[in-house]
């Protein structure tokens, strides 16, 4: 293998990309037509379009046959890596791109309506390259992309305080958070003489455990801050709540997947829970950086749940309970985060492995909570606007199809059976418990347990609200709007967490998130 | 873990020597002026900025924000002259850029600029460069 064909793997990854580019090509064009009196019609129809390319770009490329580019030393050469993790997470960028497009079109203003979708394009295409990065600069870069929009799209449709509050906050944290991410880059450069991912983990999971240097640690601990920010977990929460509260829905909706999913992505590549086809894991999943890695995620999943869960309780404002909602879920994907290295060392063959369930959750987490917010979105007008818990009072009686889909979602969120949160929760919670033994033995029992508690937590504020939809009347009651678009996102978003939940759609997302967790060609070796 | 090879403190010797020189001097500098030197405060001596402008005002004062636009407008085109010069200067010197590889760059350099050009016309017809 010659140098020249290396450097060729530096160019010939252009044609992968073409759905990505696509998307922001599109971005482009919007933004030019954001500066014209074109209705916003022209634009979404636009984006649409470009998007459902892109999906069906991506379903017709399929995902890669596992062992097809095995040891091929391109692998530590190119930026972009293509398995079938990167097809799981482009599907779902895409996918999760087509709701939101539906679920923006009447909630931003008519003046801005171009500018937002052109952001809103950008941010999707950063989720769908963060999933196919394969060095440490395009993983940055990739989550900027995600990132410096959402700055624009939390300022955008509102003018008042609590919006300028809101873009602010989450300016100055996501900046603070990602000098931490590059502070562990950087680190992790000096460790590995590689900026490439694969090279990094190869390097690392060559070296023995004892002859690894301690700043490895410093390298976990500053990846794993800021990747915190972006995925909520429990210190690095902070900003959530008000930032959510002061968002439009749409932009509070997309924070509460996009960062997540792209936090999620990242720390399984960085962390080397998925291990590229180059390389072999001989330190098992996720142990690149010591086998300290789990006790840190441990603490990090306990402490994110409790805080979600707890102060959930005391919220009256509709988005801020979202907001630690969608802390309490991150601190359950965080147990299957966990988990994951255990499970894959002991090689079970049945059950849920921790990555498979992770993913899983994901897909289950975004449709039943992008789908409560498109809820509110279109039951809001600015005449009556949906801002607290009190204001769904009687929804029952005005809207009794709307409500029952919220009652779907919220369902789910509990883990109520025959919705997708449940099925979620179910792989999580008993992956957790079937960690095998060892001197860890009691650790995850307990921490399944302390999930299962925060479950039942949970049930009281989500049950709160179907109380309040049900059995309250109101004097002035909800009005809505007729939006077949918004109507269109909640209807994908209540079939996903339908569908989702049962044998033909569940197995069908458990073997994609299989194949993505890469279980099959990295079974452990002991 | 062991020194790596040729690694030799003694050739790091003048480096300290300099540090010592120079805090040494900046020390002694420092406790001179304290000690030595005459202290006659007149009111001009007191100013903020003694040889500068007479302070007028609040310096808190709010500008206009198209001062910001235009300056970042500016950045822009000023990192990317920053990044056109590189590959200028490399991709057609002999012994540069691979063959193969001229081609490529030179496509991701024109999708630089048409980036740059889209943001550019969308300052423009959103009213940036008009100052009211």
């Amino acid at each position: 293998m010659g140098t020249e064909s290396l450097s060729r793997a530096l160019v010939e990854f252009f044609p992968h990309l073409l759905p990505e580019g696509i998307l922001v090509a599109i971005a482009c064009v919007v933004f030019l037509g954001a500066t014209t009196r074109a209705g916003r019609n022209l634009w979404y129809l636009l984006s649409l379009g470009a998007l459902a390319t892109g999906v069906l770009l991506i379903i017709a490329q399929g995902p890669p046959l596992s062992g097809s580019n095995s040891n091929r030393p391109e692998t530590f050469a190119s930026p972009v890596l293509f398995d079938n993790l990167t097809w799981f997470i482009r599907l779902l960028a895409f996918g999760g791109g087509l709701v939101f497009v539906l679920f923006s079109w009447s909630e931003v203003p008519e003046k801005q309506a171009a500018d937002f979708l052109g952001c809103m394009l950008v941010t999707i295409a950063g989720l769908s390259m963060c999933g196919s990065a394969n060095d440490l600069i395009g993983l940055f870069l990739s989550l900027e992309m995600i990132s410096i929009p959402t700055y624009v799209l939390l300022y955008l449709p509102r003018y008042d305080e609590a919006s300028q509050e809101a873009s602010m906050k989450y300016f100055l944290l996501s900046i603070f958070s990602s000098a931490f991410l590059l502070f562990g880059f950087s680190y992790l450069y000096g460790l590995a003489g590689t900026t490439n991912l694969s090279g990094i983990l190869h390097a690392l999971d060559t070296t023995d455990v004892r002859d690894r240097p301690a700043l490895a640690s410093v390298v976990l601990i500053m990846v794993v801050a800021g990747l915190g920010f972006k995925i909520t977990a429990a210190p690095f929460h902070f900003y959530a709540p008000d930032v959510y509260q002061g968002a439009p829905t749409v932009g509070a909706a997309l924070l509460a997947f996009i960062p997540k999913a792209a936090g999620f992505v990242a720390l399984l590549r960085v962390l080397g829970f998925v291990f590229p086809a180059a390389v072999s894991a001989r330190a098992g999943i996720g142990m690149a950086f010591g086998d300290q890695t789990p006790i840190l995620l441990c603490f990090l999943a306990a402490v994110t749940m409790f805080v979600g869960n707890l102060l959930a309780l005391w919220q009256d404002n509709l988005k801020r309970l979202f907001a630690y909602s969608s802390i309490a879920h991150a601190g359950y994907m965080l147990i299957a985060l966990a988990a994951a290295p255990l499970l894959r060392q002991a090689g079970r063959n049945e059950g849920a492995d921790g990555i498979e369930a992770l993913l899983y959750y994901l897909v289950a987490y975004g449709a039943m909570t992008v789908g409560a917010f498109a809820v509110i979105s279109y039951l809001s007008t600015p005449e009556r606007p949906i801002e607290t818990v009190d204001d769904l009072a009687g929804l029952s009686r005005s809207h009794p199809g709307v409500a029952l889909l919220m009652v779907l979602f919220l369902f789910s969120l509990i883990g109520i059976p025959l919705t997708a949160g449940f099925t979620g929760k179910f792989l999580i919670f008993f992956g957790a418990l079937a960690v095998p033994g060892g001197e860890r033995a009691t650790l995850f029992p307990i921490l399944a347990v302390l999930g299962m508690i925060n479950a039942a937590i949970g049930a009281w504020y989500y049950l709160r609200l179907v109380a309040v939809m049900y059995l309250r009347t109101s004097v002035r009651p909800v009005e809505g709007k007729w939006c077949p678009a918004g109507l269109a996102a909640v209807g994908i978003c209540a079939l996903l967490t339908l569908g989702l939940s049962l044998p033909p759609g569940a197995d069908w997302l458990v073997q994609a998130a299989r194949k993505a967790s890469g279980a099959t060609t990295a079974a452990a070796p002991k | 873990m062991p020194p790596e090879p040729g690694f030799d403190l003694s050739a790091y010797f003048p480096i300290f020597l300099y540090l010592a020189i120079i805090l040494g001097f900046a020390g002694t500098t420092l406790i001179l002026a304290h000690v030595v030197g005459p202290r006659r405060d007149t009111s001009v001596k007191l100013m903020p900025y003694e040889s500068g402008m007479d302070p007028v005002g609040d310096a808190r004062q709010r500008f206009d924000v198209k001062f910001y636009l235009l300056a970042i407008m500016f950045l822009v085109f000023d990192v990317e002259l920053l990044f056109l010069y590189p590959w200028a200067v490399v991709a057609y010197r002999e012994g540069g850029l691979p063959a193969f590889l001229s081609g490529p760059v030179f496509w991701g350099v024109l999708v630089f600029i048409a980036l740059l050009l889209v943001a550019y016309v969308y300052d423009w017809r959103k009213g940036v460069f008009r100052w009211r």
